[in-house]
Order: structure tokens, then sequence, then C-alpha cells
């Protein structure tokens, strides 16, 4: 059950933001859902399978997408990596720090997205980039109030938790 | 005894992952044809829940607005905009009879009538996604390889042009609106007496209005170039992706640079992007 409710949870963050989120984006930005929910399973893995799962999401959306395969991959790596760097040191249950958290990290993601787009020729100027970063992040940022609680509760308690196979 | 962590070794790792990425980055770029027979799955997968979604997307949009603005004015302002696109359309068929040139008939079930388009199969096709992300101008149709459809057919909306399809599934192609800066058009202006001026039309969306989620289009032009507002934007039919005489926008403004030696035309998209569900895609190979 916690590996269905998972890859549901990916395609979803995968199907949102181009559909309903298009709808309530603001001045064309839209959050950043499998970056948000990779740094979630980041909060609640260790280094290893974070990475590991910001690897599946990334080609997960790479393979969507249809090109430039590599782009998130890396960049959800990244996200998840510092995600699980910043969660050793800040406390993971501080729902105060948790959005702060969310939107470094995003941003330093959507950094690396940029970093790579520039760097396969795509011609895009400093001051959208910049608009851009800020806006996913802050959006992102925004969601964690309202996603954050619930998918902790299930990390601990709910159908997310990761259960041995002895305690199976 | 544990292995240590060698410092020359991980900037190694990462460069080489850092250069095969943007090689792979490089290799399957937009247009490229990259096989991806898991994307492809996904995508056909995916789009009935995504079409759902979008519908229900609107539902929502339509709904929320009339609370906060009031159902009367909701309907109000539908009707207006239905009565826009009609008059639009009026206005296009009222230019059209202007243009000696041009030869496009009444519109046809809303569609506009292109004799170049007629030699072409079209299929129509609903709006089933919009790019995920925030870095491009993408939409997904609901017809794909098992409908005929190829990389690079021009896809057209009620009123005008609206992108190109960049890739393809068996269900569902993707297609590159034209208000991205990665497509370019190449396009004329035809005045009232119906003379053409060349130029290439390239989306804003990734220069200085990337962020405003209309977009925009802009054409070059050398300073002695007669070019008017309210002027026609029309294909030229060169570079063999588009057919000729498929209306693109209007005129909104013409600036001059600051070296005096160009000018920009700013252009007002006919298409109502923002609101697009349905589109005809071109069928470029075979013809009818």
């Amino acid at each position: 059950m916690r590996y269905i409710l998972i890859a549901v949870m990916f395609l979803l963050c995968l199907i949102l933001p181009g559909t309903l989120f298009h709808f309530w984006s603001w001045s064309g930005i839209k959050p950043d859902l499998l970056m948000l929910l990779t740094i979630y399973m980041a909060l609640h893995h260790r280094l290893t399978s974070s990475v590991l799962w910001g690897f599946g999401a990334g080609l997960l959306e790479d393979l969507y997408l249809g090109r430039y395969i590599g782009m998130y991959t890396l960049s959800l790596m990244v996200v998840a990596f510092l995600s699980y760097w910043l969660a050793e040191r800040w406390y993971r249950e501080n729902f105060l720090i948790t959005p702060f958290m969310v939107f470094l990290v995003t941003a330093a993601g959507q950094l690396v997205v940029a970093f790579l787009s520039l760097g396969a020729g795509l011609p895009w100027s400093m001051g959208d980039i910049g608009r851009l970063v800020f806006g996913v992040s802050l959006y992102n940022a925004v969601l964690v109030p309202l996603t954050y609680p619930l998918i902790h509760r299930s990390f601990l308690h709910g159908w997310l938790r990761y259960r041995p196979r002895y305690e199976r | 005894m544990g292995k240590r962590v060698n410092g020359t070794g991980i900037a190694v790792l990462v460069f080489f992952l850092l250069l095969g990425v943007l090689i792979s980055i490089r290799l399957t770029g937009l247009g490229s044809n990259f096989p991806n027979p898991i994307g492809g799955v996904l995508q056909g997968v995916l789009s009935p829940v995504e079409k759902t979604l979008l519908q229900l997307g609107n539902g929502i949009k339509s709904n929320s607005k009339g609370l906060w603005d009031f159902r009367g004015v909701q309907i109000e302002n539908e009707t207006l905009r239905k009565k826009v696109d009609q008059l639009t359309g009026d206005n296009l068929q009222l230019k059209e009879q202007v243009l000696a040139g041009m030869r496009y008939t009444e519109l046809d079930q809303g569609q506009f009538r292109n004799p170049a388009l007629d030699k072409f199969e079209k299929v129509g096709a609903t709006v089933v996604n919009r790019n995920p992300t925030a870095w491009y101008q993408t939409l997904t149709l609901n017809r794909g390889s098992k409908d005929g459809v190829a990389q690079n057919d021009p896809v057209i909306g009620d009123l005008g042009l609206v992108g190109k399809v960049v890739s393809v599934s068996a269900t569902t192609s993707e297609v590159l609106m034209i208000l991205d800066g990665e497509g370019q058009v190449s396009a004329l202006v035809r005045n009232s007496t119906g003379n053409g001026t060349f130029g290439i039309v390239q989306g804003t969306y990734k220069r200085g209005s990337r962020l405003t989620s209309e977009g925009n289009l802009q054409m070059l032009f050398l300073r002695e170039d007669v070019v008017n507002v309210g002027e026609l934007v029309l294909t030229a039919g060169r570079g063999g992706v588009y057919p000729q005489d498929i209306p693109i926008g209007k005129v909104k403004e013409v600036k001059l640079d600051p070296s005096g030696l160009l000018k920009t035309a700013y252009i007002e998209p006919l298409v109502n992007f923002d609101n697009l569900e349905e589109a005809y895609i071109v069928k470029m190979v075979g013809g009818k």
C-alpha cells in the first residue's frame, strides 16, 4: 500500500501543475509539486534512499516531458541530497522552519534547472530566471502548511510509514 | 577499515556526472527524434486523467470566478468574450475581402478557411494538459501517431496559428506554442493594398515578458519597411513547417530600436492561448 500510494502521489504531482494549477498560476508561475514531494521524501528517508527517490522522480519527469533527459534527474537528486542534509541539522517537526527550508531547497533545485538549461544553450535572461526561481520557491513554500502536516503524520503513523519486513 | 572519502574523487565524479547530463540534455533537446517509449506509455495512460482534471480546473475556475464577480457578470463576460471572438472572426473576414491577394473565405463552423490548408487533412484534437513546469509554453493534445500525427505538423486554432507538434506518442502529441521563444515562424505582414513585408515572428515568452501568462509575439523589420498598427500577420509558407497564409495576429505596436536600424512590431495573437481547449492538427505528410 505504501509504494502504491507513493506512486500515485508522484503521478499526481506530475500532472497537477499542468492541469489544475494551470488555473491557479500566478503570472505564469506554478508550483513544482514533484520537487516538493521529493523534499518530503528526503525528510523521511536516509541519504541513499532520498537520493534514489530523487533520481527516480527526476527520471520520471524527464521521460514524461520527453526531452532534455537528465535535467530533472540531476536536479531532484541535488534537491534530495540538500533536503536530507538540512533535515539533519534542523528539527524536521518544526512546521515553521519547514516552509523556509522548502523555499531554500526549491530555489536551489530551480537554479540547477536554470544552470543546466543555460549549459544546454537555452537563451534565458538572468532577470527572468531570478523571478521564476523566486516565484516557484515561494509557491512551494506556501503549499507546505497545507500539505506537510498530513504527509508527516502519514510518514510517522499512517500508510506512508516504512515498516521493516519482520514487522510486517 | 572504512573507506576514506577522497575529495579529488568526488570532484571527478561530479564533473563527469555533470558532463554526462549536459551531453544527454543536448542530445535529447527540443526537436530531436529521441525514442521515448516509456514517456509515450506514461502520456497515453495519464492523458484521460489529465483531460478530466483540466475540465475540472476549468469548472472550478468558472465557478470560483462567479463567486467573486457575481454570476451575472460572469455570464455577461462569457457572452462578451464570445462576441469578441465572433467580431474578431468577422474582422478577419472583412480584411480578407480587402486584401486582394488573400483568398481564405468565410468562417466555416468557427474555423477559418484557407486554400493553402484545404489540400491537407486536418484532425481535431482536445487540449489535455499544459506543460507541468513553468519553463516552457507547450500543451498536450489527445491525438498521436495512431491518428497519423507527425512531428512538425502545424497546429491551428479557430482563428489562427497555435504552434507545431514537437513530440508524438501513440495517443498524444506535444505542441510548442508560437508564444515560446524556441519556436520561430516565417511570416509576412499584409497591408491594406495587399503588399507583404517578410520577417520572422518570435514568441517573447523567454524574453522580457517571459512571466506574463499570455506571452506575446514580436517581429523585426528594417527601418525602411512600412508596417502599420492593425495590419494582419500571416505565415509566409517558407521554412517547410507552416503552410502559407495562416493568420497569426495583428500588429499592436511598432517601436524603433535604439540603434535606429531596426524596428520591432509587437503582435497580438488572434488565438486566446490561455483558454484554448480545441485545436486542429494539420497533417503535412501525405496531404489529402
